[in-house]
């Protein structure tokens, strides 16, 4: 029975669904480990592949190290490339074919391709995160540029901004959230892809730990690096969150209101 | 100080134009109002004065220098207070000076000499969402003095406030008009409002945007330490503007109703 109290504090509810599912899991997992092993079976192939024959971290340090280059340049870049597309006409004439097809394009399509350009190893990596992230944050950005409020452009020009004032006072702060925005996506995009681009091409990785279990049935511990990225997934989604509170402390308190 | 020459306007390609040679001058330190009912090109005056229109037709002059752009000459305070929500109170008020290429300690002092005249020391580092509407329109006031212009440009400033903030205010700005020699164009709706800041009043119509008369407005200064609503030149002066500004509202429907009659009617298929 479900009392109105503990849909107020669901902190139990929560923790109880879990339980279940995890018991549940353990139980039926038990019966056939090879299809879905079980969650004792994981925590124990954790432990070895973590600690006991070190193949879990060298991997992760891998497609990490790809995701943050290949991270740090799309956001740089991508940045640049949607204020200039927002601001200058020109620009974004020019860049907007392209911006638009390659974002229809499944980046991933372009693995065998881009093997053949830079091969399997760190550059593939990232590249292939350049593709997946960068679009979502040029089309953010462009937005955001595109759509600060007129009131504020013309209070800036009013005070006699100069064009390079109007963006750094103006159109910049404007658009952090929408800039935000387009490095949330970004991020979840490039985990994506450089965990795809591992399993379909390069021999090290993350990605590639995946596939080599899956095929010799290892199924605990396929699940080991899978449950990792979730994980990962969620922490790099929260640093972005507190990246993006700490640049908009005035937000914040719009937010509390 | 401010002059304004035969200035018109007209948006793309409707013929009849938002402002048709409108012509006004302002001496330093005087304050002038603009009250016309809506339409009739007040605020697009203001924005075209302010550099941020330009004219179709016509010239604007303040201190003697054209007026084409905005300038240092010049500061706006807006209906909506338009304060930037990433910047403090102090950062908002320091803006202008900002954009002027102001040192940072010495801006902020000065913005923070403005902040403490409208009782605002106080709440230098909030941010606009933490501060009520009043207080808003202080800072934006304040963000316009701070950078010391001849001329004050204020689109129906206090529009958007409720009538006691709006009062208070209004008695502010007069102490702030008082003590500096700054020229005040004042775009409002209130004819109270009106009657109680300016020294002059420029009635405007409508349709197209043009002045109907000017009033000089002698009631004894300061007005904000007597009922000058008990003067008999207040009603006199307010029952002047209601008449005009009903006359003109009549006759704009009138107007318009003879430019529908004139075109032909939909039949039905």
């Amino acid at each position: 029975m479900i009392s109105a109290r503990t849909l107020r504090d669901p902190t139990m509810l929560r923790i109880g669904s879990v339980v279940a599912v995890l018991v549940l899991w353990e139980v039926l997992g038990r019966l056939d480990p090879i299809v879905a092993s079980y969650p004792t079976a994981i925590v124990a192939a954790f432990v070895e592949l973590a600690f006991v024959d070190n193949t879990l971290w060298p991997a992760f340090a891998t497609t990490l190290q790809g995701l943050v280059v290949g991270f740090a340049i799309s956001s740089v870049l991508g940045v640049a490339i949607g204020f200039a597309m927002g601001r200058i006409r020109l620009v974004d004439l020019i860049l907007d074919p392209y911006v638009s097809a390659l974002y229809a394009t499944p980046r991933i399509a372009l693995v065998p391709l881009l093997v053949l350009w830079v091969g399997i190893d760190f550059e593939l990596r990232v590249t292939i995160v350049v593709l997946s992230s960068i679009f979502p944050i040029i089309i953010n950005t462009y937005i955001g540029a595109k759509s600060v409020d007129r009131e504020l452009l013309d209070t800036g020009r009013a005070f006699a901004a100069n064009g390079w004032q109007m963006l750094t006072t103006v159109v910049v702060p404007a658009s952090i959230p929408y800039l935000f925005a387009g490095l949330r996506i970004g991020v979840a995009r490039a985990l994506v892809g450089i965990i795809v681009a591992e399993m379909t091409a390069a021999v090290t990785g993350t990605g590639q730990l995946i596939i080599q279990y899956g095929r010799f049935f290892q199924t605990d511990k396929l699940f080991v690096p899978v449950i990792i990225l979730g994980l990962f997934s969620i922490v790099l989604a929260e640093v972005v969150y507190f990246l993006q509170r700490r640049a908009t402390p005035w937000a914040n308190v719009e937010r509390i209101r | 100080m401010l002059d304004i020459q035969h200035v018109s306007k007209s948006f793309g390609r409707v013929a009849q134009p938002v402002l048709d040679d409108f012509s006004l001058t302002a001496a330093e330190g005087e304050f002038v109002s603009l009250i016309g009912p809506s339409g009739c090109g007040k605020t697009t005056l203001l924005r075209i004065v302010a550099g941020l229109l330009p004219a179709t037709s016509g010239d604007v002059t303040v201190a003697g220098v054209p007026s084409v752009g905005p300038s240092r000459d010049k500061a706006v305070v807006f209906q909506h207070f338009n304060l930037f929500p990433w910047r403090t109170t102090l950062a908002n008020a320091a803006y202008g000076l900002e954009i002027q290429n102001v040192p940072k300690q010495e801006r902020e002092e000065r913005a923070m000499r403005w902040l403490r005249m409208l009782g605002l020391e106080k709440y230098a580092h909030h941010y606009p969402g933490e501060i009520s509407g009043g207080m808003r329109q202080r800072v934006g006031i304040a963000r316009a003095l701070a950078i010391e212009p001849k001329l004050l440009l204020m689109d129906e400033p206090f529009g958007a406030l409720d009538a006691l903030t709006r009062e208070h205010l209004q008695g502010e700005l007069q102490k702030i008009a008082e003590q500096t020699s700054l020229t005040i164009l004042f775009v409002t709706h209130s004819i109270d409002e009106a009657v109680y800041l300016s020294d002059r009043i420029v009635v405007m119509g409508t349709h197209p945007g043009r002045i109907i008369r000017e009033f000089a407005v002698d009631l004894r200064r300061p007005r904000y330490d007597y009922n000058f609503r008990a003067e008999p030149e207040y009603a006199q002066i307010r029952g002047e503007i209601w008449g005009m500004l009903e006359r003109e509202l009549a006759e704009d429907e009138e107007r318009s109703d003879a430019a529908e009659d004139t075109t032909p009617m939909e039949t039905p298929a």
